[in-house]
């Protein structure tokens, strides 16, 4: 089997559309035992025209899916940030607390006809946590032999669709200055704008407009947010922000 | 930034470039990731494939301080792929006069997580120009799958050699990466191609080459 996962390697480097990789991904997740395939980005789906978003769910559980904006929220997504390797859904409950909602989500889930799953986590530093799930329908025997297959194929198959994504979307990651990234990271730690321009030796209105400019890159209003996505697309780190 | 192609080690690390790598290299793969390999006077993580055949890919500082590196292992001699890990290859690992390994890539654990993403960028960019400068047309490597996702994120061409297998390591694949003129525009694409100044003239023989960035 390893030669049609090599196959399809070197067919989705040269995929065009998203319609194109649905179809091979599709193709190849039943080949290797799984009727069912979600390639997503963890947000939420109807606040993002951006996120990645392919899957040949049935008609049912995809609405409810999206119009629930389980993006964020789902168990599996969840419990994909905590782990960087494909793990099987029956593992859940070990890797994350499953509340009532997520048990529910699961039961819904099987009700509308998906089986047993397993998800590749697609973390990619600098954007938003993704993945790619399989799952057979209820009743269908797992293919548990297949998993490490699935692991190439799921990440393979992220990085086609985020390769389409950013030909649509054609803009690179945030970037900020070197001052920039200084200031928000005295920022992340607690520092006014006076303080932080006692740090740097430079004046607290120049704090404040790299502070601004900083802002704006992100699309956000207050420095506590600018913190949150600098730190979490990796533009300073926790070692940073906790180091005494 | 500046990068060092360093060939070959004939004995023990004599510049300061080196031995801050050898050190680096044993904080990130002994004391973070707790690989079992080999430390040379409680300092230096240096194996058997540290030899005078091995070339290394240096990213540094202006004071010559190591940031991140890469070693290249000849795939026609005894390399980790071929000698350790051919298991994780469906076919024989590829071998041949353009084909090198890539190993121990590290990036220095003394710098901050936004200086280290731009060590990365400039050392994968420098592997690539290194290849295409030295008629390397394939880098092959092993993986722990934890990082798969980010090395895809790069851009290149890359292919997996065999599926991947749980070790006590983790979950680890072998990987191919295909090199050509169209590779740094496939990095660029993302972000990650550090554009280098002309290189500058060759010192003698016994120096590193330095090309300023």
């Amino acid at each position: 089997m390893f030669d049609r996962v090599d196959a399809f390697v070197r067919d989705v480097r040269d995929l065009q559309s998203e319609e194109a990789l649905a179809a091979a991904l599709g193709e190849i997740a039943r080949e290797l035992g799984f009727r069912y395939f979600a390639l997503t980005h963890h947000v939420d789906l109807r606040a993002s025209s951006a996120a990645i978003r392919l899957h040949n769910y049935p008609a049912g559980w995809a609405e409810w899916f999206e119009t629930q904006s389980l993006g964020t929220s789902d168990p599996v997504h969840r419990a994909s940030n905590v782990t960087s390797v494909g793990f099987a859904w029956s593992a859940l409950s070990e890797m994350i607390a499953l509340t009532a909602g997520d048990r529910q989500i699961l039961n819904l889930a099987r009700r509308e006809g998906i089986g047993e799953g397993f998800t590749v986590p697609a973390h990619v530093p600098g954007e938003a946590h993704g993945s790619c799930s399989f799952a057979c329908a209820t009743g269908e025997r797992f293919a548990g032999e297949h998993l490490p297959l699935l692991q190439l194929v799921g990440a393979f198959a992220f990085e086609a669709a985020r390769r389409m994504r950013r030909i649509r979307l054609a803009k690179g990651p945030v970037a900020l200055t070197d001052r920039q990234r200084e200031c928000v990271m005295w920022a992340a730690r607690g520092k006014s704008d006076w303080e932080i321009a006692r740090i740097l030796g430079i004046s607290e209105d120049t704090v404040g407009e790299h502070l601004r400019h900083a802002r704006e890159r992100y699309g956000v209003g207050k420095r506590t947010l600018v913190a949150v996505h600098a730190l979490f697309d990796g533009t300073i780190g926790f070692v940073d922000v906790l180091r005494r | 930034m500046p990068i060092l192609i360093e060939d070959g080690l004939a004995g023990p690390p004599g510049n300061p470039t080196l031995k801050a790598m050898f050190e680096d290299r044993k904080s990130v793969f002994v004391d973070l990731l707790n690989w079992d390999v080999p430390v040379l006077s409680g300092r230096f993580e240096i194996d058997e494939f540290d030899d005078e055949h091995a070339t290394y890919v240096i990213v540094a500082d202006e004071a010559g301080d190591h940031l991140g590196s890469a070693r290249l292992l000849k795939t026609t001699r005894r390399h980790i792929l071929g000698a350790l890990f051919a298991d994780l290859c469906a076919a024989p690992p590829p071998r041949g006069p353009d084909v090198f390994e890539i190993t121990r890539f590290c990036l220095s654990r003394r710098q901050t997580a936004c200086r280290r993403r731009s060590t990365r960028n400039a050392l994968v960019s420098a592997l690539v120009r290194h290849a295409l400068c030295s008629a390397i047309a394939t880098y092959t490597g092993v993986a722990e799958l934890a990082w798969l996702q980010q090395i895809l994120a790069f851009g290149w061409a890359c292919r997996p050699l065999g599926p991947p297998v749980r070790l006590d390591c983790g979950l680890v694949g072998a990987l191919a990466i295909d090199i050509a003129p169209e590779t740094p525009a496939l990095l660029a694409a993302n972000g990650i191609w550090t554009p280098f100044a002309p290189a500058m003239p060759a010192a003698e023989a016994a120096a590193p080459v330095a090309e300023a960035a």
